[in-house]
């Protein structure tokens, strides 16, 4: 019985977290991914012809070259050679606030940077042209999007090397590659978006005044969304170092109502301006972005 | 102030560490986490981590607090007093005001001494103030107010009474009240103080000092009067080292004062005799001595024939040379043709016309015979016996046992049997069963002498609430003594006339009849003289001459002082405290029993465990808040 996508057991991200280098993990997630997917994602993705293959079972039988069949009584499927059609930008907040994640494998940053190897793999892969944007208060580190061979070798390196430090002030750095972007594509939002709401909407929305798909992996880790602390605690703020002393058995409550409350507000405006919009908890496995991702990357063709 | 009757379990108030053990145990060091969400808290109601807290800190101190009542519960607490008030030291000035200080000067001395005495007292002692002779007077109770006691000292005026340590020194140790004391006795360490074979107890612990006030001066006193037929003799002591000449005077009733000198040696008892004094009712005999002391310059003394104490003889005609010769001469009898008692015959059927109140002057009843005495004479005589009359009863041939039994009281259970006089069972001696006892008290080492008398016949005499006193040789009961409301009923088994036995022939006879109503007129006695500490109910306890009524009839009386107290002998200190006795377990027990009261009456305890279960009511809801 073949499998179906949602079936399938992805890669745990703390199996991810112990393979040593990001590309590594990425090629690993995608890999992972797309083998196990019944049907081709390239379909249509480009029109050059590359070669002929022998037919496996799983190929898409449109792909079937009829006339190879009647001279040779043998199934062949044509390959095409795939053409970039997308420019797809990565944007990675590596404010203070991503690098919380202490009790679980991989601190937000850390899977929002594997999320965005295996994104930027997965793309150029496809031959879509992938860049990358890592902002906190500002545009950190930019890297123009590109379908150059030895490009995504460069975004892992620049991936690699970023480390989160400052302050979050997202919707700056959207206004500021909104106004850069010259070209339709595809905006990947990777944040744990612990910030204005409305300026984060609104930077948005800008991308779609200029035509640009965007899609937003809200990234929370397991602790930020379920809050088990259990003895009263100092909560020291990664980024502004404030402290708050609360019992989370007293504060656990409004605590989950006010997180709630941000997810569904993002949830509800975001969805309403089309946009997508995914909460993914750092336990969960990466796949699960990558096949939004790849829902919307359809939609967007 | 607060004290515990079990103050052991008070131990148990270290469990009260368990709740702070335990929170220092589970307390953890303060958790720090980094968090990105940190805005998201600051709109939480974080306050409520102080809140927290100090609901934590209440509900350490309920916890605490319910531990420590519990323990204090079963201290079982209460507030002393008294008795169980048992911290602060007590220390009593005993004062003495017997009439050995009274002496001029001596007794302002006593009072300064026990002043002086005050002011050594430790800060924080509460002091007393006791002041005594023949009796101990508590004139200020122990407490923290040195004014109230040296005022209490001021006001103390010297007595007439004799010396009484054992008074003194019980009043004293009665106010510790279970409380460490200390005795001061401001004394003249007079030995007559001190009974022979008397001690005096106090509690364990009890310090006594004894402060001197110094030797007796030089002093002249009567001590004695005796009144002969005719003339009186008074007796003088020179208690000094010197010799002095006495100069007595005597007085009788209202008539001038003869006057005689007599030389006394240093030491010496000499005495006055004022021959040819005229006959009186009272006579008051005084000495010179004006450095001595003042109250035993003079004595009282009354006089006249109310001494003798009379006895009534109820024989069967009255006669008593007929029906009662040997008793009435064996009463008659006295010392130097001084007859020892009046004695009065009445027959049986006579006794009904007399009164109560002429019964009641008789010292004794001698019941010979019940021949004609009728149911108002039965009466007569039960009721005497009833208010404390003695009678002898000589169950000889004349004497019915019914009516005996009437006269000796419904209560009684006496019985007679009257021997059958045609049957002589032959001679028997009588023998006291207890020789110490007071009608046998003549013959006490010589007993042997009532052996010589025959009995030929006797009653049979007894009862369950009688004690016999003598028997006869037969074993048969021969003398027994039975009570009869306030007085007493002696039961011979044989009659006083000669015809049962020759007791009367012997000379045993009139010392036992002697004794007999000298034992049976003791409860009714009519002393005439008495001392100052012993003066009767409504009496003033100062010397001179006062008359007091006895069954209706007024009579006179001497009061005088104890003569004991111009003798000038002292003792050591070291011989006042060896004759003081410390008994450990009565003032200990005593405060205990006390404490036991106290706490009783105020069950603090409950209190305690009441507000126990309301505090653990409170910590639970409190902790389920917490929770």
């Amino acid at each position: 019985m073949p499998w179906a996508a949602h079936d399938r057991p992805f890669l745990d991200p703390a199996v991810v977290a112990r393979l040593g280098t990001l590309e590594l993990k990425a090629r690993t997630v995608v890999e992972g991914l797309l083998s196990g997917l019944h049907r081709s994602p390239f379909k249509g993705f480009s029109v050059e012809f590359a070669e002929y293959r022998q037919y496996i079972p799983g190929d898409d039988l449109h792909t079937i070259d009829w006339k190879v069949y009647a001279r040779s009584d043998r199934y062949y499927i044509k390959k095409f050679e795939e053409e970039t059609n997308l420019d797809c930008h990565l944007m990675l907040d590596v404010s203070g606030s991503m690098g919380y994640g202490s009790h679980h494998a991989m601190s937000k940053f850390q899977y929002g940077a594997c999320l965005a190897a295996s994104l930027g793999y997965l793309m150029n892969r496809q031959r879509d042209a992938v860049g990358l944007t890592a902002f906190d208060e500002s545009i950190v580190s930019m890297l123009p999007a590109s379908s150059r061979p030895g490009h995504l070798l460069a975004l892992l390196v620049t991936l690699d090397r970023l480390q989160t430090a400052h302050r979050t002030n997202v919707a700056k750095p959207l206004h500021l590659l909104a106004d850069t972007l010259t070209k339709r594509g595809i905006v990947v939002l990777i944040s744990d978006l612990l910030d204005d709401p409305d300026e984060i909407i609104r930077g948005l929305r800008h991308f779609q005044f200029r035509g640009v798909d965007v899609i937003v992996f809200h990234i929370l880790d397991h602790d930020e969304i379920e809050f088990p602390f259990d003895r009263a605690t100092r909560f020291e703020d990664l980024e502004t170092n404030e402290e708050v002393m609360a019992v989370p058995g007293a504060v656990r409550e409004h605590y989950l109502a006010q997180m709630g409350a941000l997810i569904d507000r993002y949830r509800r405006d975001l969805g309403a301006c089309g946009i997508d919009y995914q909460l993914l908890d750092t336990n969960r496995p990466l796949e699960l972005a990558l096949l939004a991702y790849l829902s919307t990357r359809s939609r967007a063709l | 102030m607060l004290s515990f009757l079990s103050p052991l379990f008070l131990v148990g108030a270290a469990a009260a560490a368990l709740p702070i053990v335990l929170h220092l145990l589970k307390r953890q060091p303060e958790a720090r986490v980094k968090f990105a969400a940190v805005k998201l808290l600051k709109r939480a109601p974080v306050e409520h981590t102080q809140k927290r807290h100090l609901r934590q800190l209440i509900l350490l101190a309920l916890r605490i607090s319910a531990l420590l009542l519990l323990a204090l519960a079963f201290a079982r607490p209460f507030f002393a007093t008294g008795a169980a008030l048992g911290n602060s030291g007590v220390t009593v000035v005993a004062l003495d005001t017997s009439l050995s200080v009274s002496a001029p000067g001596r007794f302002e001395r006593a009072k300064q001494l026990a002043k002086d005495a005050l002011g050594r007292v430790p800060a924080g002692d509460q002091v007393g103030v006791v002041t005594f002779a023949d009796e101990a007077e508590t004139v200020a109770r122990p407490s923290a107010d040195r004014v109230l006691a040296s005022a209490a000292i001021d006001e103390a005026p010297a007595g007439y009474g004799a010396t009484r340590y054992r008074a003194a020194l019980s009043a004293a140790s009665q106010q510790f009240n279970g409380r460490k004391g200390t005795i001061i006795v401001v004394t003249d360490l007079q030995e007559n103080g001190w009974d022979a074979g008397d001690r005096a107890v106090v509690p364990d612990g009890t310090t006594i000092e004894v402060v001197d006030v110094g030797a007796m001066p030089p002093n002249l006193s009567v001590t004695a009067i005796r009144a002969l037929n005719d003339r009186v003799v008074a007796t003088i002591h020179n208690a000094g080292p010197r010799a002095r000449d006495a100069k007595v005077h005597l007085a009788i009733d209202d008539r001038p004062p003869a006057t005689v000198t007599i030389p006394l040696g240093p030491n010496q008892t000499g005495e006055a005799t004022f021959a040819g004094a005229p006959r009186g009712t009272s006579a008051t005999v005084a000495v010179d001595d004006g450095d001595g002391i003042a109250a035993d310059n003079m004595r009282y003394a009354v006089l006249g024939g109310a001494d003798r104490p009379s006895v009534l003889v109820v024989s069967t005609s009255g006669d008593l040379s007929r029906d009662a010769f040997y008793v009435q001469h064996a009463l008659a009898a006295g010392a130097r043709g001084n007859p020892a008692f009046q004695v009065q015959g009445v027959g049986g059927t006579q006794l009904s016309t007399w009164s109560e109140d002429r019964l009641a002057g008789q010292a004794a009843v001698f019941l010979l015979s019940t021949r004609g005495l009728e149911r108002r004479g039965r009466e007569l005589l039960a009721s005497y016996a009833r208010s404390g009359g003695g009678m002898l009863i000589a169950a000889g041939t004349d004497i019915d046992g019914s009516i005996v039994g009437d006269v000796v009281g419904a209560g009684s259970t006496l019985s007679i049997v009257t021997a059958n006089g045609s049957t002589r069972p032959g001679p028997r001696a009588l023998a006291p069963t207890d020789v110490r006892h007071p009608v046998f008290q003549p013959f006490a080492g010589n007993a042997a002498t009532l052996g010589f008398v025959t009995f030929q016949n006797a009653a049979r005499v007894g009862g369950s609430a009688c004690q016999t006193l003598a028997r006869f040789t037969t074993g048969d009961t021969a003398l027994v003594e039975c009570p009869s409301g306030d007085g007493r009923a002696l039961v011979l088994a044989s009659d006083l006339n000669n015809k049962w036995n020759d007791f009367p022939l012997h000379a045993t006879f009139v010392p036992f009849l002697h004794e007999v109503v000298r034992y049976l007129a003791s409860t009714r006695a009519h002393a005439s003289e008495y001392f100052v500490g012993d003066a009767p109910a409504g009496v003033r306890g100062v010397p001179g001459l006062a008359t007091i009524e006895s069954a209706g009839v007024p009579r006179q009386i001497a009061i005088n002082v104890d003569p004991r107290e111009a003798d000038p002998a002292r003792i050591s200190v070291e011989d006042f405290q060896s004759a003081v006795t410390r008994l450990k377990s009565e003032a200990g027990f005593e405060a205990r029993v006390e404490a036991r009261q106290q706490e009783d009456r105020q069950h603090l305890w409950q209190y305690a465990l009441a507000l126990m279960a309301v505090f653990l009511a409170i910590e639970g809801l409190l902790a389920a808040r917490t929770a």
